[in-house]
């Protein structure tokens, strides 16, 4: 046994340094590409760290969402930024060509950031070990709850408002984007034979995931930002294969799906108000269909979101406005 | 169902209202316009339910989903946080008047659903009593914020919009940190348990620095203001007035809440920094907006020197506190009626010209006595000179200081009373003369004019309720036992 307990803390150094390595190819590797290569990788190991530290459920969010989608919209970001960088690197500066002074203001702010840094670890190094936090509390409600996983639990039910928010967030986020997207066009670029084959067979397969992970988030690691996110990973696959929108439901359908989930958690919200008499307040013996309910909706809003995210710019419905 | 009149949800319709009115908004564009108006009377309603009900039965609570804390979400709301909501209401219903007339359609259907998701943040975050959720609605705030920042299109908008981006996410991201450490310590996000486990410890004074950093660089207090006038100055006019009201106001909120609730039990001379920051951020905003040619950019430097008396309060509070933050209180009230006021006419003046160059500023008092008068009595507001608002802010922050012989400050406010009635009289001179090259005018409908003024008038009339705003202020007493004189 001590054998395998030596083998895992290597395994864990090594992941702590290939961590701190890959942060650092991300914010200094001077070709933006490896970078988010670099970011992408990050993100992968991260979602390992989430697992050895037992937060299986940080884990799927992070490989989904932190490392998947974000690195798909870098990488997004970045086929639309070629054609500027081309034209802007005759006037890049030459970094040896910077005044002295210039340097020192480059080094202190990395100064100040070293200071800010230690003093954050010496907090950190004073948490206690063990914290219990909300543990016992959560557990003791967990079955007025409806769901038998503590994380789904705290997320829709005990603190179901802050989810109703976050989703807004991610709505507005996308909101945000076609606010000044309109200006860039989107890619045009036929799928090659592989990443063809590719979608027809994996498009399945992550949408049987997604909802894999949406129905099995009651009881264990899962959930609908985590399925939300692997249905928009099918999306960003499908767009990628020149996949598009019938036109007639870019319009009032396709914004009908994006708020579903909002829209959901509010009429949710409201009846509960007038059945129980309080905001959010699940009768426990509805409490799980209500989740499921909840879930199933924001699901397709999320992933449609994040989809749509990737794409970028509004469809032409929205532009016309 | 037995519902009264009193007993009605107000606080949940106050964040239910604009949520649904914002999804309304997106889902049917084409009638974005009515939607909004009828969103935001309804918020006024909401508002003013609420405050009938508080004034008459003291500190409300509400269990969000009925668990109460530390397990789910209280929502909380004193004297305090009921003003916060009274203005916001009030502000965003006359910034929503304005907004009618003053977006292309296209922009319409762009503007209303960002403002009114930008009202609900603001509503949620001050009702909040979780610091969790206030995260979440600090994150919903600054997105909104952001993207309506951009509405203008042009690129100077655009490269102001990516800095106060990265500016809001970094305050946020410094906020969750402090939050995550103080859950870890404390085991729970209710202000009012943390504040009765809250003890002096390592951690805790990270929290504390981390939380202050990420609000005060959102409140953009100097030197963490150097996003604020570039992306205020290039939003548009109702935008521009959100922003420097309210959105610069809710991140202060928090902190003051925080300070008062948590981290007024550590042992620190935070507030001496924070008295010091204030002083040179009013004596360089009014220096900056003396020096600006254009009204938009010396009407944003003016709310970088606003924000720098709302931090004088710390200091000041540490013998007089009542009366100090009363006083920081008042001024944001009168601050957010008084600036959004400036922008909006600020915003006519630019219709109006074409432009909003002070020099050549073309008989607008005559042409637009409307828009000039709100400006001029904004204006008087932000001098604080009687009677308004502003006066009797700077008056209680001027006399706590005399009363402690803090002469530094009294000298910074005197210095600072005078740099804003040079700042405001350099574009209400303008407004009297020709310009050099007459130019074509441009139509400003009735309605902007009034909103702006129904704004500044509000910004004077806080002169007269002295008395009574104290009162209401002093509701659950949010900065503990004691008087205020006047």
């Amino acid at each position: 046994m001590e054998a395998l307990a030596l083998l895992q803390d290597v395994f864990d150094i090594l992941l702590g340094f290939g961590l701190l390595w890959l942060a650092w190819l991300a914010l200094f590797s001077l070709d933006l590409f490896r970078s988010i290569v670099s970011f992408i990788s990050f993100g992968l190991l991260m979602a390992i760290i989430w697992v050895r530290l037992d937060a299986p459920d940080v884990a799927l969010a992070e490989a989904a969402i932190g490392a998947g989608l974000t690195g798909a919209l870098f990488l997004a970001a970045f086929a639309k930024l070629q054609p500027a960088s081309v034209n802007g690197k005759g006037s890049s500066i030459n970094p040896q060509k910077q005044s002295s002074r210039k340097q020192l203001l480059r080094w202190l702010p990395a100064l100040i950031m070293l200071w800010i840094a230690s003093g954050l670890t010496i907090a950190i190094l004073a948490l206690p070990p063990h914290a219990t936090g909300l543990t016992s509390e959560v557990t003791s409600n967990l079955t007025a709850s409806g769901v038998s996983n503590p994380v789904t639990a705290v997320l829709l039910n005990f603190r179901g408002y802050d989810t109703l928010l976050e989703i807004v967030v991610l709505l507005l986020a996308l909101l945000a984007v076609w606010s000044i997207g309109s200006s860039v066009p989107s890619i045009e670029s036929e799928p090659g034979p592989v990443l063809d084959t590719l979608s027809r067979l994996l498009v399945p397969i992550l949408i049987m995931v997604s909802a894999y992970l949406l129905w099995v988030g009651a009881h264990a690691p899962g959930g609908a930002f985590q399925a939300g996110a692997v249905l928009g990973a099918a999306g960003v696959l499908l767009v990628l294969s020149g996949w598009k929108l019938y036109p007639g439901l870019e319009g009032f359908p396709l914004r009908l799906v994006l708020t579903a989930g909002s829209i959901t958690f509010v009429v949710i919200a409201i009846l509960t108000m007038l059945v129980s008499g309080t905001f959010m307040q699940f009768p426990p013996a509805q409490a799980s269909i209500l989740i499921l309910i909840l879930e199933m909706v924001a699901t397709l809003s999320i992933g449609v979101t994040l989809a749509a995210l990737f794409i970028g710019s509004p469809p032409t419905d929205i532009k016309k406005l | 169902m037995g519902i009264t009149f009193i007993d009605f949800p107000w606080a949940i319709a106050l964040i239910l209202l604009p949520l649904t009115g914002g999804l309304s908004c997106f889902l049917w564009p084409s009638v974005s316009k009515i939607l909004g108006l009828v969103t935001v009377i309804g918020v006024m309603l909401s508002a003013t339910g609420l405050g009938w009900l508080v004034i008459d039965k003291g500190v409300y609570h509400y269990l969000v989903g009925g668990w109460g804390a530390p397990l789910g979400i209280e929502l909380y709301v004193d004297g305090l946080s009921l003003l916060m909501l009274m203005v916001t209401a009030l502000v965003a219903l006359g910034v929503s008047i304005y907004s009618i007339h003053y977006f292309e359609l296209s922009y319409q259907r762009r503007f209303w659903p960002l403002w009114l998701f930008l009202l609900t943040a603001l509503n949620a975050l001050f009702l909040s009593a979780d610091i969790f959720n206030l995260y979440v609605t600090l994150e919903l705030m600054g997105l909104a914020a952001v993207a309506l920042a951009t509405l203008t299109g042009s690129h100077d908008a655009f490269t102001a919009a990516m800095r106060y981006l990265l500016a809001t996410l970094l305050g946020s991201l410094a906020f969750l940190f402090g939050v995550v450490l103080l859950y870890h310590s404390f085991g729970s996000l209710d202000i009012a348990v943390l504040s009765e486990r809250f003890e002096s410890n390592i951690t805790a004074w990270a929290a504390f620095g981390l939380i202050s950093a990420g609000l005060v660089l959102k409140t953009a207090l100097f030197p963490m203001h150097f996003w604020l006038p570039p992306a205020h100055a290039n939003a548009p006019a109702p935008v521009s007035a959100v922003l420097s009201a309210l959105v610069v106001k809710a991140s202060f909120y928090i902190l003051l809440r925080l300070w008062l609730e948590i981290f007024s039990q550590l042992d620190t001379d935070v507030d001496i920094l924070f008295g010091f920051l204030g002083s040179i951020a009013i004596i360089w905003g009014s220096l900056q907006a003396l020096r600006q040619t254009r009204i938009k950019l010396l009407v944003a430097y003016s709310t970088v020197a606003q924000v720098g008396y709302l931090f004088l309060a710390f200091p000041l509070a540490e013998k007089v506190g009542v009366t100090a933050w009363s006083a920081a209180v008042y001024l944001i009230l009168s601050h957010a009626l008084a600036k959004s006021a400036m922008f909006l006419a600020a915003g006519n003046l630019l219709r109006f010209g074409g432009h909003d160059r002070i020099a050549d500023l073309d008989r607008v008092a005559q042409r637009l006595p409307i828009t000039v008068a709100a400006f001029a009595l904004a204006g008087v507001s932000i001098m604080g000179l009687p009677p308004s608002g502003g006066f009797i802010s700077k008056w209680l922050l001027l006399q706590s200081a005399l009363v402690q012989s803090q002469w530094g400050l009294v000298g910074v406010m005197l210095i600072g009373g005078v740099l804003a009635a040079a700042y405001i009289f350099k574009v209400l001179g303008r407004a009297f003369t020709q310009a050099p090259l007459p130019h074509e005018p441009g139509v400003v409908p009735a309605t902007m004019e009034w909103a702006a003024l129904l704004l500044a008038g509000g910004a004077i009339l806080l002169g007269f309720f002295a008395s009574e705003i104290l009162a209401i202020i002093e509701i659950g007493s949010p900065f503990g036992a004691g008087e205020v004189k006047l």
